[in-house]
């Protein structure tokens, strides 16, 4: 199998990227506003679970929190993907060995696979959701699921700069 | 004029067992992280409503309340978990003009939180201009967002 590292080397060796590792505010800015997005971003996808478990929200429909929280989802979530792709890009070397980058991966994308699934099981219905006893169950399993997973994301993602498993 | 307290929280048996654990700072840094974000996620969600956007089906109140506990106890689990960080590094978080500034920012946004925004979240809907819930959201979001990227450029910058 043909190794990724010379690939990593090469984006490394970039102009581009090696005038942000080594500039002074480069990194930090761009860090800095990949955190601001993605709290924003997080932040109203626990809302939302919060809400699908039953523990916050209750007076409003189910389906209502969910439509009206989605558009600003989507809108952090965008920088908050590109601000993460540009810091991969700037020290590609450093990550893709580090545990916990790897484990914020995969924490990710078990996380945005159980939106897909929810979504696509209960979308047909969404008019529904609030009184479908079974959507409710769905609901909640899909709620804590989540919360579960966007937290290991977080959780393993500030770990990223401690090199605890070389 | 506060150094003999920064002298003291150094000084917290907390703050030794802190330096000397590898794991212990970083795990505590990461969980303050995750409760910042549902802090934050509890402030947004309201302020998305203030300004007219968001959840707009309840009314202002009633996300608020709903909200309100959301931010309590994320609130104490960011003090929990920002506490022992201070007195760790106190001694060079006195000398970082960064953690003032958040601090400054942190008790204006609390102040702010608790009464202003309160008062015209849960007040009477139709007797506020429009504009007003909608200036009280954009300033509630302007001070937590700054509170918050002050927060992570201490890092960079002390």
């Amino acid at each position: 199998m043909p190794s990724i590292v010379p690939a990593f080397g090469w984006l490394e060796g970039l102009a581009w990227t090696t005038a942000l590792r080594e500039s002074p505010f480069g990194y930090p800015l761009i860090e800095t506003s990949h955190v601001a997005c993605i709290v924003v971003f997080a932040g109203l996808v626990i809302m939302m679970d919060l809400r699908l478990v039953g523990l916050a929200f209750t007076h409003a429909p189910l389906a209502q929190i969910q439509r009206r929280l989605f558009p600003w989802q989507m809108a952090t979530f965008v920088p908050s993907t590109a601000t993460g792709i540009l810091l991969f890009c700037v020290d590609p070397l450093r990550y893709y060995r580090n545990v916990f980058f790897l484990a914020k991966l995969v924490f990710l994308a078990l996380a945005g696979l159980n939106a897909l699934a929810f979504h696509l099981k209960t979308y047909r219905r969404v008019e529904g959701w609030d009184e479908d006893p079974q959507v409710t169950a769905i609901a909640r399993l899909a709620g804590v699921a989540s919360l579960l997973l966007w937290s290991l994301t977080i959780v393993s993602s500030r770990l990223i700069p401690n090199n605890w498993f070389k | 004029m506060l150094l003999p307290f920064f002298q003291w929280c150094d000084g917290l048996a907390i703050s030794q067992a802190y330096r000397d654990s590898t794991y212990l700072f970083p795990l505590t840094q990461a969980l303050h992280v995750l409760a910042v974000t549902v802090f934050v996620g509890a402030i947004v969600i309201g302020d998305l409503r203030l300004l007219g956007w968001g959840p707009v089906g309840q009314s202002r109140a009633s996300i608020t309340r709903s909200a309100g506990s959301i931010l309590l106890w994320a609130g104490l689990a960011v003090l929990l978990t920002g506490i022992p960080q201070f007195t760790t590094n106190a001694l060079t978080y006195h000398r970082s003009p960064l953690f003032v500034f958040k601090m400054y920012l942190l008790a204006a946004a609390v102040l702010y939180t608790a009464t202003l925004r309160r008062g015209v979240a849960v007040a009477d809907e139709g007797h506020l201009p429009s504009w007003v819930p909608k200036a009280v959201g954009a300033v509630s979001l302007a001070l937590w967002m700054g509170v918050t990227i002050s927060g992570r450029l201490i890092t960079y910058y002390g």
